[in-house]
């Protein structure tokens, strides 16, 4: 039996971070119907859990726990997802930040002009620890320590994620129309 | 530079560019932006990325049939006891008919007035109490019982209402209380404090505090052309409206809020 409390607390702290939830969810799983699944998934883990904590920052909580539904998700329907993001992980230990070093960088004009349809794809494209850091820096707006918290990897090596998923985009966006 | 230099340049001005730094760093990095044209150029790529971000690839509002999805589930774990966290993924080719299902719950269990209430309020009730507010003012007569006198009042409303409400005084504030009236809004009587300033008036509804959706802090909107401020409490929702300033019907509300909070924080009388 879930308890009022617990329930009533969930509607007050939990509900208005849906959105978020759903976006990063959307950004993991790469489409709408399973984004709703884990979500779901997640927001039934976070009501059992409110049972017997008290959460300081629920947004960053209910992502992170978001975050791990998804990747359960992923384990079992996209194994081979998970297997390439680990070869990227071993990449960008070795590598910079930048990939092309030896290119000149494009032009911010190029990568403001990219359209919908490139920029979706090229978030799609990016290995899931990168595409995970910058969804939840750009478009969940999460802190470098939130962002740690919530992934289980230390604060570098978000940096460095986070870095190398943007000197990707900006590459790939750059480059598309030339 | 070394591969790793220019790593930590690309780390330093990302940081920079994503606030996390502190003064010293902020520093360091505004340095390497003035003397250093291709920082800047980074920058600039940065700037340019999260804008192309913010266009496209924004946060989305979760589709509708996923809260209605969680707060079925939430009134579900009510009733039928804890559901395990994987028990409740959906198969997909079943969803209409599950759809339907729920829906049916809804409707036999718990029946749809508490959801509606739950979506609906404030927005719902609110009209009633501006309209209660307004009518007051045009009668002329903006209450039932009249006394300055918190102990007149409060069990005046005691006699009525089957409720404790909480009557403060506020005329140190420049609110001196006017009285009471019993406003109904959606079907229910509810207790109205009536408090004045110059020749304004101050409506207080305190209203049943069963939805979810009235706001923690006080929330000002205009209703009617009225300044109207809605508010929780612990055990509390407060609608107030008047036709003062917005600046002062909060300021209102911010004494009132203080009275209230000495009086309920009061130890139990046993």
């Amino acid at each position: 039996m879930t308890s009022d409390d617990a329930r009533h607390r969930f509607t007050r702290a939990i509900m208005p971070h849906l959105d978020d939830a759903y976006s990063l969810a959307r950004w993991l799983t790469g489409n709408a119907t399973d984004a709703e699944d884990v979500v779901q998934d997640a927001c039934l883990r976070a009501l059992a859990a409110l049972e017997s904590a008290e959460v300081a920052h629920p947004r960053a909580w209910l992502l992170a726990i978001t975050r791990n539904v998804a990747f359960t998700w992923l384990a079992k329907n996209r194994p081979r997802d998970l297997v390439l993001a680990g070869g990227a992980e071993d990449a960008e230990t070795h590598d910079g930040a930048s990939p092309h070093c030896d290119e000149p960088s494009p032009e911010a004009a190029l990568i403001e002009a990219a359209d919908r349809r490139s920029v979706e794809a090229a978030i799609a494209a990016l290995p899931i620890p990168f595409r995970e850091a910058l969804v939840m820096r750009e478009v969940n707006g999460l802190s470098y320590r939130e962002i740690a918290d919530a992934t289980g990897a230390p604060i570098g090596t978000v940096m460095s994620r986070l870095a190398r998923a943007r000197a990707l985009l900006i590459d790939g966006l750059g480059r598309v129309s030339l | 530079m070394s591969e790793n230099e220019k790593q930590n340049r690309a780390l330093l001005l990302q940081a920079d560019f994503d606030q996390e730094l502190d003064a010293a760093g902020a520093v360091k990095a505004e340095r390497l932006l003035a003397g250093d044209a291709r920082a800047r150029e980074d920058r600039e790529r940065l700037d340019a990325l999260r804008r192309t971000l913010r266009r496209h690839a924004a946060r989305e509002a979760a589709p509708e049939t996923l809260r209605t999805r969680l707060l079925v589930q939430l009134e579900s774990s009510n009733g039928q006891g804890r559901i395990a966290a994987g028990y409740c993924r959906f198969a997909r080719p079943s969803w209409r008919v599950y759809a339907g299902s729920i829906v049916a719950t809804i409707v036999v269990t718990l029946g749809l007035q508490h959801l509606v209430e739950e979506l609906a309020a404030p927005d719902r009730f609110m009209p009633y109490v501006v309209t209660g507010h307004m009518r007051s003012q045009i009668s002329g007569q903006p209450v039932d019982v009249a006394s300055s006198d918190q102990h007149t009042v409060k069990p005046w409303l005691a006699s009525k209402l089957p409720l404790a409400v909480t009557v403060v005084d506020l005329a140190a504030e420049g609110f001196p209380l006017v009285g009471a009236r019993i406003d109904i809004v959606g079907a229910t009587p509810v207790p109205t404090l009536v408090y004045k300033r110059r020749e304004h008036l101050v409506s207080v509804a305190e209203l049943q505090p069963r939805s979810v959706n009235y706001p923690e802090v006080p929330a000002l909107r205009m209703m009617e052309g009225y300044p109207v401020v809605v508010w929780k409490e612990k055990h509390r929702t407060y609608a107030a409206i008047s036709d003062l300033p917005p600046a002062e019907l909060e300021a209102f509300v911010a004494a009132f809020r203080r009275a209230a909070s000495k009086i309920e924080s009061v130890p139990a009388r046993n």
